[in-house]
């Protein structure tokens, strides 16, 4: 496979592979992102 | 403490640029390297993300399990012990959510192309959308609940939906479903291809790094959380104590 026929939309097969792998990113991705925002609100402890 | 600090970072920094590494090479197997299912085409490459990501969506389950046995153990014995306990405890759950949803819409994703439905109440496919509503009610009980014990019925609640774990990995063991045979443990026709094995293994590989980092990164928030909350307490009172001029 390649990345021109990863990307390729012209069958159902291309288009649920390029989905399936997008969904795991986009979801893995935006917890991160989550988690790193509201790390960034939490106020440090003090020493 | 001011001097551990850097030194967490930088071990959180390496096991995050760890992880990354080892999904971009399990990626590179998956959709370059492997090679190309001879019944199901391309589609199958779907595999090396689902089925590692599903094997893990069943071992996050039982770090809450085990941190939720804690809790119950230390709640009366040692309430600060108890709630670090209940830190990993919430953040296994929401980390349990997040690959079992990922395991729920890729497996939809993929029965669409080859079966041709989204969707079949099968014992395996059914007993995962449990796993995944205990869970999401888990959150929910500990979002909503305005009882002071609401940690102990948490902690409670996962120990019963530890209990479906072991019927989702039986599942297709048990019952002839619509999902697939099992890949791995089986019996003498599982398995799969020695030239498919690497894409597999590096992406399991890759999830489970990453699991553990956004595992651990959410428990040190829920930490963070509760020692800012223990702060904001010692202020206040405190604040009290001061007698007045």
């Amino acid at each position: 496979m390649t990345w021109h026929s990863f990307f390729s939309l012209s069958t159902m097969e291309s288009r649920h592979l390029l989905a399936a792998y997008a969904v795991v990113l986009v979801i893995q991705i935006g917890y991160l992102w989550r988690i790193v925002s509201q790390w960034r609100h939490t106020k440090a402890p003090r020493n | 403490m001011e001097q551990r600090t850097p030194t967490l970072r930088s071990v959180a920094w390496l096991w995050f640029a760890i992880a990354v590494a080892v999904l971009v090479i399990g990626f590179r197997q998956a959709i370059f390297l492997a090679p190309t299912d001879a019944a199901q085409g391309d589609i199958f490459r779907v595999f090396y993300y689902h089925v590692p990501i599903a094997m893990l969506s069943l071992l996050f389950p039982y770090v809450n399990f085990i941190a939720s046995l804690v809790y119950l153990f230390w709640r009366s014995r040692d309430p600060l012990k108890a709630l670090t306990a209940d830190a990993m405890a919430l953040a296994s759950a929401e980390v349990t959510i997040i690959y079992t949803t990922i395991c729920l819409v890729t497996g939809s994703i993929w029965g669409r192309a080859a079966w041709g439905i989204w969707w079949a109440w099968d014992e395996r496919i059914t007993s995962v959308f449990l796993l995944w509503l205990l869970y999401v009610s888990y959150l929910m009980l500990r979002r909503f609940s305005s009882t002071g014990q609401t940690q102990t019925l948490a902690a409670v609640l996962s120990v019963f939906a530890a209990v479906d774990v072991p019927i989702v990995y039986m599942s297709i063991r048990w019952w002839r479903t619509q999902h697939p045979a099992p890949v791995f443990f089986g019996g003498p026709d599982s398995g799969m291809a020695p030239a498919m094995l690497p894409a597999f293994f590096w992406n399991l590989a890759g999830w489970a790094i990453w699991g553990i980092f956004i595992l651990i990164f959410r428990f040190a928030l829920e930490r963070r959380r509760q020692l800012a909350e223990q702060d904001a307490a010692l202020q206040a009172i405190e604040a009290s104590l001061e007698i007045p001029r």
